[in-house]
């Protein structure tokens, strides 16, 4: 095992917080995937279900899933991040209760007021469904939105104030200090701080943009008469939409850098390319949402090149620096597979294998035909689901492993390999669909485009068993994971782990 | 054309990808020491990020020539049928609805209600051409049918319930002909 920069225990309260975190997370994430698999199978002509519960159920699996990826990216986050730097656990706490109350009301909102303006509830449609169908829906929605963005900015204020305090500035957690030569230091923060960084500046901002366009939103169900510009509060949606579903992968690709160097025994050091690429990441996750506005044409020509070219520019970091160096780091390095390190090098694979789409869309010609079409959920299907959710179960198993010495079993590598090739035929069948034109975010779908929702359908039934499994294993190692024991104690007992599986 | 070249593109890159990473996950076995792979993956590493760089410059110059933006310009040169379209829930009105092969269109694209995405699909449920109609802006798409048949202008921005039924079909004839193109 590699020698850590560990400095601070975990306490029994931010364990329990990750747990929750955890809980969350494996709960909405298989309720969400079973919403998945009604819509697919409705658009396939294999049930039918009325396009009001539809766009329902539509409305609450996007912004479920990125809540789900949020809050899983969250406790990998501040598991790891908490080694560095001495956060406060009763903050991850208060992101758990906002977080929960926010989802309550989001479920309230869809299924008891039928809100049905999908997630990104583009302005002025909240207000003109209020007028259609009361406005005790869209009120519960967007508060609830605001609730769970109120728990991430806590927890992000947190995180920043402390790295701040403990590296001399928030910038230095990006390894300014270094990059600028104002350090002798061959190597900036741990990794775990530098993507915390990177997180808290994009985070923030993106919550900021986010609460504005609710706040707007709410003022224009409550008094019609205040109207807003729809363009402006387009680039607000997407700059909190982009930024925040962009985001948890980089909270989550903590684990990665955490338990490959780990498994590995290799360090994953913060050198001057490292930070140079996460400086450039922080820059370009906040620039390229403007790809999500490259067909309003009545948006300055400068900002939709940027869409395109810092889109492009933005799969520089993952896979030159990122996934270069998970490649590296594994290279013969003696590492033993197993349920952690295998999904996180494999979550590694699907961020990249899900850039290559996104960076396709964003070329303004390609994107003038295939916006809005299935190719965009292709896309983000396989960042999110083979990319941070496999980095959220990995770290479920590392957790158990680590914190309760739990071992896996065979049954959890056949769920691992039927998630896998399942979900490359989901993503498949999103693409193809996209290929063939086939609309988003429709209730009902043309004859020719049916056989992609069917195939798409079938693979997500699968997927769902595989993800039942990985959380009845989650919940039934948890209870033998300590609440007490140091970090130092932690990394004896991986050692040990090792040693008598090999 | 696109979509087919995305398509293709993204399988061929994503296969790639996974035969890279299985080959490096079959290679973990044996432990080397790490300083060795570093400095040789770091020297592959330069190359890597030339070849990307390099990749996405031709991209970028090849794709920008050719951008879908309206050029009015051009537009008022080539005498272009200048169509209004207003997008309601859950209908598109149109100032015409019969087109001729060849003839340069203007379709200047609005929303009277909420955000709606102006798809031009043809006779094959392919998308051609599409630009977003929204409240208080007016985007244009310049498009010139070179077929004869029914096209379709589908809704691709989410616009409440009603979504999937905001379909209208145009018709485009040869130049003093009929629809399908049998004069």
């Amino acid at each position: 095992m590699a020698k850590t920069d560990t400095n601070y225990p975990i306490t029994s309260l931010a364990k329990k917080g990750v747990v929750g975190h955890l809980a969350v997370t494996a709960t909405v994430l298989i309720l969400m995937m079973a919403f998945g698999i009604i819509m697919l199978f409705n658009q396939g002509g294999l049930i039918t279900i009325s396009p009001d519960l539809f766009y329902s159920i539509m409305t609450v699996h996007g912004i479920g899933m990125i809540g789900m990826a949020s809050l899983g990216g969250a406790a990998i986050m501040w598991y790891f991040l908490s080694k560095y730097v001495p956060l406060n656990p009763k903050v991850l706490m208060v992101n758990l209760v906002l977080s929960v109350i926010g989802i309550a009301m989001i479920l309230i909102a869809a299924f008891v007021f039928k809100f049905s303006d999908a997630w990104t509830f583009l302005y002025p449609l909240p207000s003109i469904s209020a007028k259609q169908h009361g406005m005790a829906g869209a009120m519960f929605f967007l508060n609830g939105v605001l609730l769970i963005g109120v728990g991430f900015l806590i927890m992000y204020l947190e995180i920043g104030r402390k790295i701040a305090k403990q590296y001399g500035g928030l910038m230095n957690g990006l390894g300014w200090d270094m990059i600028f030569g104002k350090t002798d230091k061959h190597y900036g923060p741990p990794a775990a701080v530098v993507a915390s960084t990177m997180v808290v500046i994009c985070n923030s901002t993106a919550i900021l943009a986010g609460a504005t366009v609710i706040v707007m939103s709410i003022v224009n169900i409550l008094n019609p008469s205040i109207v807003f510009d729809a363009l402006l509060a387009k680039h607000l949606t997407y700059a909190f939409g982009h930024i925040f579903a962009n985001a948890t992968i980089y909270m989550a690709v903590v684990g990665v850098y955490e338990i490959l160097a780990k498994y590995a025994d290799r360090p994953w050091k913060a050198n001057k390319v490292f930070l140079i690429a996460w400086n450039f990441s922080t820059l370009f996750t906040l620039m390229i949402y403007t790809h999500h506005l490259l067909m309003d044409f009545a948006v300055p020509k400068w900002m939709l090149l940027i869409g395109q070219i810092f889109s492009y520019a933005n799969g520089l970091p993952v896979m030159v620096v990122t996934a270069y160096g998970a490649l590296m780091i594994v290279y013969r390095s003696g590492l033993r597979w197993d349920m952690a390190s295998g999904l996180m090098f494999l979550a590694m694979f699907g961020w990249v294998a899900g850039a290559v789409p996104a960076i396709i869309d964003a070329t303004i010609v390609v994107n003038h035909v295939m916006h809005n079409t299935k190719w965009v959920p292709g896309h983000f299907h396989t960042y999110m689901g083979l990319g941070v959710t496999i980095m959220i179960i990995a770290f479920m198993y590392y957790y158990n492993k680590a914190e309760g010495n739990r071992r896996d079993h065979s049954w959890d590598r056949i769920s691992a390999a039927f998630y896998t090739v399942f979900f490359l035929g989901l993503t498949g069948s999103f693409l193809y669909a996209g290929k063939i034109s086939a609309p988003r975010r429709w209730a009902v779908h043309l004859p020719e485009w049916m056989l992609s929702d069917i195939v798409g359908g079938i693979s997500a039934c699968f997927i769902l068993a595989a993800t039942i499994s990985f959380t009845l294993r989650f919940f039934a190692n948890v209870k033998y994971t300590k609440t007490a024991n140091t970090s130092e104690e932690m990394i004896q007992e991986t050692t040990n782990l090792m040693k008598k599986t090999s | 054309m696109y979509q087919q070249l995305a398509w293709i593109l993204t399988v061929i890159l994503v296969f790639a990808l996974a035969v890279v990473f299985l080959t490096i996950a079959r290679k973990t076995a044996r432990r080397v020491d790490y300083q060795p792979i570093q400095e040789k993956g770091y020297r592959i590493r330069k190359y890597w990020f030339i070849s990307l760089v390099s990749v996405m410059v031709i991209a970028t110059f090849f794709s920008l020539r050719n951008l879908p933006y309206h050029d009015a310009t051009a537009a008022a040169a080539s005498g272009a049928k200048v169509v209004n379209v207003e997008g309601y829930q859950f209908y598109w009105k149109l100032s015409q609805e019969e087109f001729f092969v060849g003839e340069p269109v203007q379709f200047n694209v609005t929303s009277m209600d909420v955000n709606h995405g102006f798809g031009l699909y043809d006779e094959n449920m392919q998308l051609l051409a599409q630009t977003q109609a929204m409240p208080g802006y007016t985007n244009v798409v310049d498009f010139t049918f070179t077929k004869p048949g029914k096209y379709q202008i589908l809704c691709l921005e989410y616009c409440s319930v009603g979504h999937h039924v905001m379909v209208k079909e145009i018709v485009v004839k040869e130049k003093g002909g009929a629809s399908d193109g049998k004069n």
